[in-house]
């Protein structure tokens, strides 16, 4: 049996003595989808953001298996996507050091089949919240990551994205990556097998 | 080196996108020196050309100072920092490319102004030529410290205060060295040493900085 990508061992967190997580135990295998559910600021956030390495835990420890390997990355989407309102969809997916450039077929493939293309050259400050959400997760279908961290992936997005996410999600499964999510409730009706893992509130 | 390309060549970008903002700290500049000249019409001719490099520098320097929230802000605020530290990738490079890029459109066009309106206002040409290079090591110098400053307030909503408050005392011995350099230039006497003391800490702040903000970023989104 192979190493899991990620181990979450043990892993508590306490803010100003309160404590948001504690003894979390979470293995995240080659094509798996982990679905972290629980109400709010139950600290789903904050485990994702423990597990890419963002936030200390207060004790516990992360072993990622994944740093060895050469494609090594996590992409991580979080509550801010990470894009420029000043540059165009184009120009943020031109300059983010995850995405390999020369596969230029891909990326054009990958805006057309978010259905962005009319948007390429619009300044992203002036797409919705939702068409912005859709460039990060172009950046992130693009990453040659393993590991794909999504904060909330399917709130903002309609219906015809959310089932472009899942294809595309199918798609990085069946390339051995993993997907860890966050969402308020357990997910049952995708096409791809789901772990749902619940974090109650402390 | 791609990335660090990469990275300056989309600030560039972004700069280009947000207006007349860029020509803000020359414009600070100018004003400053115009009022300044009007304030002290009535002093003798020689103890302004005296003082007109001193002026200038401490304009600098305080134009540095303002302009130092903005190095890191907009990429917490958007969460690009986010990604930087994700993956644990050279974050150093970035921070250097950040820092490079900041200076280059913030500072630089000072830099460059500075000795022209020294020129402009009367001053001989190798005191302009010793305040020009004094700034072109002394403004690098106060970007790196000031983005340790910047990193370490990032999470805060008006870091502006605290900011200067944590670097001015660390410019204090660049000042001392800058201005001391260009008062010796005026009087032609050598000014070698303080050059060279600008170097050194130019150096060590080269590799200290990209240390520093790294862990003073991480710090600031925990």
């Amino acid at each position: 049996m192979t190493d899991p990508l990620l181990e979450v061992k043990n892993i508590s967190l306490s803010r100003n003595d309160n404590p948001i997580l504690s003894n979390i135990n979470l293995e995240v295998n080659i094509s798996s989808v982990i679905n972290i559910h629980g109400r709010n600021g139950c600290g789903k956030t904050s485990l994702l953001k423990i597990i890419v390495g963002i936030t200390e835990p207060t004790s516990g420890e992360i072993n990622n298996n994944i740093l060895s390997d050469d494609n090594k990355n996590i992409t991580y989407i979080g509550h801010k996507h990470g894009i420029k309102n000043n540059l165009t969809l184009s120009e943020n997916i031109l300059f983010e050091p995850s995405i390999y450039h020369d596969k230029q077929k891909n990326i054009d493939h990958m805006i057309n089949r978010y259905q962005m293309d009319k948007y390429k050259d619009y300044l992203s400050k002036n797409l919705s919240h939702g068409q912005q959400k859709k460039i990060s997760l172009i950046k992130a279908s693009l990453s040659n990551a393993k590991v794909w961290v999504i904060d909330e992936p399917y709130s903002a997005l309609d219906k015809d994205a959310i089932k472009i996410l899942d294809s595309c999600i199918n798609e990085h499964l069946s390339n051995q990556g993993s997907v860890i999510m966050t969402n308020h409730e357990p997910i049952t009706d995708k096409e791809y097998k789901v772990v749902n893992f619940k974090v109650d509130c402390e | 080196m791609n990335n660090f390309i990469r990275n300056i060549s989309k600030e560039f970008l972004l700069a280009s996108r947000s207006g007349l903002e860029v020509f803000m700290p020359v414009m600070y500049l100018i004003i400053i020196m115009i009022f300044f000249n009007i304030s002290i019409s009535y002093v003798e001719k020689k103890i302004i050309l005296e003082l007109i490099p001193l002026m200038i520098w401490i304009s600098c320097l305080l134009i540095c100072v303002l302009n130092l929230e903005s190095i890191f802000k907009d990429d917490y605020e958007d969460g690009t920092l986010d990604m930087f530290i994700v993956n644990e990738r050279n974050i150093e490079i970035d921070i250097i490319a950040k820092v490079t890029s900041h200076w280059l459109l913030s500072n630089l066009p000072v830099v460059i102004i500075a000795p022209l309106l020294c020129i402009f206002l009367g001053l001989d040409m190798n005191t302009s030529s010793v305040l020009f290079i004094t700034l072109l090591i002394g403004t690098p110098t106060m970007s790196l410290i000031g983005s340790i400053a910047a990193a370490l307030t990032i999470s805060l909503k008006k870091n502006k205060i605290l900011i200067s408050i944590i670097v001015l005392p660390m410019y204090i011995p660049i000042l001392i060295f800058g201005t001391g350099a260009v008062n010796k230039s005026y009087f032609n006497m050598n000014y070698g040493s303080e050059i060279t003391m600008m170097i050194i800490i130019f150096l060590i702040f080269l590799v200290i900085t990209p240390l520093a903000c790294g862990r003073a970023i991480k710090l600031s989104l925990d």
